[in-house]
């Protein structure tokens, strides 16, 4: 099957409206711990339905390619086998954990990725803070392998959708922590906040989608610890909340910076942000390198 | 462009133009009261904690505060209920000119407007 009969992300949004309003109305009387700002939550909300149009717009060309990848197939995986929704489900999740990890890890990818980690709450809208430039940064290309393994285009649609879906829930403060043997597997509002807290310590951390075993053990992990509060948003937090700003200010500050310096294009490029030749900008590298000596720490122990 | 489609968009727009609204009516924004000394000091050191600023100004409605160590200014301002935090060359704060109790120092994506007791620039703090 090539296009999917359904998509889980447009079942669950009466869901996700649901969920912010209870959200919303948990903070409001003090149930949970939960804080809307008026021009944050327009910004997430209104980035969620611009990135439905902006997929909408680039999905022609991603259906098509993938498509393409599919017929020239290695083996024929069966829709309605179990074992083959086990296969996806660990496999996309997988290819998740790299894609995010890239889009943490390299400006190109961050540029798309970014608009998601602005807003400086954490809450059930800024799940829905989503890109609008992943169709030109070109991270789809990530999922082809799992068509050219056999995969049915359609079966690796909803299975990302499903993980978008799941990824919803976790945008909380209002879950402290979820039971041991769930934090120990699965990506939980506790590890997903770190992955979204702009402390020293945290940075780059957590880039689970469902499973958070591929930070265990690719050596990305860092548990949340109650001493140190996250606080959200990126390194340098934007001085306004200009829609447009949020979306494209890494892409044009990738532009001026390429073009103020040809030769150093590559590393403007594909450098971690914050990467300059000179090494005068902050890395996450430089930034933890900083934290550790302030506080300390032993390099090798993130923990701390 | 289809008609289902533009009714789609027309509603989403509505719908979260109805959450926005009902997020306002709500008031769940995070507490953000003037900045006094202290709670400068502190968003200070959280902000730049490997600078030591030895003078520090808090604007006259306590959303802003300037502080300088050595060359350099920091800057922070209240944005929405959190706030933003820049640092730019003393010089480009020492030259502001008031103009009616406010100073907009020119940051690389905004122009806050901070709040000057008298329209004297610098205030006696960095005098």
């Amino acid at each position: 099957m090539l296009k999917a009969p359904f998509d889980p992300v447009q079942l669950a949004i009466p869901f996700f409206i649901l969920a912010i309003v209870l959200e919303i109305l948990l903070g409001r009387f003090g149930k949970a711990r939960a804080h809307y700002e008026v021009r944050d939550t327009a910004t997430s909300l209104t980035m969620g339905l611009g990135s439905t149009i902006a997929g909408a717009l680039f999905g022609g060309v991603i259906f098509a390619t993938t498509v393409w990848v599919y017929q020239h197939r290695l083996f024929t995986i069966p829709m309605n086998a179990v074992w083959a929704w086990i296969a996806v489900f660990l496999l996309e999740d997988l290819t998740y954990y790299w894609f995010h990890r890239l889009a943490h890890e390299r400006r190109v990818w961050w540029a798309s990725h970014v608009n998601h980690h602005t807003s400086t709450h954490y809450n059930l809208s800024t799940a829905l803070r989503q890109t609008w430039t992943g169709g030109v940064a070109g991270t789809w290309l990530l999922w082809l392998p799992l068509s050219f393994l056999g995969f049915p285009p359609a079966m690796v649609a909803i299975q990302k959708g499903i993980s978008l879906v799941y990824q919803f829930w976790i945008h909380t403060e209002a879950i402290k922590r979820m039971p041991g043997w769930f934090e120990a597997v699965f990506n939980t509002p506790s590890h997903h906040r770190v992955h979204h807290a702009r402390n020293a310590r945290y940075l780059d951390a957590n880039y689970a989608g469902i499973l958070i075993i591929w930070d265990r053990m690719f050596g990305t992990f860092i548990p949340e610890v109650d001493e140190e509060p996250c606080r959200y948003g990126t390194v340098k937090n934007l001085g306004n909340f200009n829609l447009l700003h949020n979306v494209f200010h890494e892409w044009i500050g990738i532009a001026k910076d390429v073009a103020g310096s040809p030769r150093h294009a590559l590393g403007y490029i594909f450098g971690p942000p914050g990467w300059s030749p000179d090494g005068s900008r902050d890395t996450s590298h430089t930034l933890k390198a900083k934290w550790r000596a302030r506080v300390g720490a032993d390099s090798t122990d993130q923990r701390i | 462009m289809d008609k289902a489609l533009l009714i789609q968009l027309g509603g989403s727009a509505a719908g979260i133009a109805v959450l926005v609204g009902f997020t306002a009516w709500m008031g769940v924004a995070r507490p953000t009261p003037p900045l006094d000394a202290e709670s400068a000091r502190a968003l200070l050191a959280l902000e730049f904690p490997d600078q030591r600023p030895d003078r520090v100004w808090i604007s006259a409605d306590g959303a802003a505060v300037i502080a300088r160590d050595g060359d350099a200014a920091l800057v922070l301002y209240r944005r929405g209920d959190g706030y933003v935090a820049r640092d730019l060359p003393w010089s480009a704060i020492a030259s502001l000119k008031p103009i009616n109790g406010r100073v907009r120092p020119r940051l690389s994506d905004a122009r806050p407007v901070f709040a000057v007791k008298d329209d004297v620039w610098p205030p006696r703090e960095f005098a």
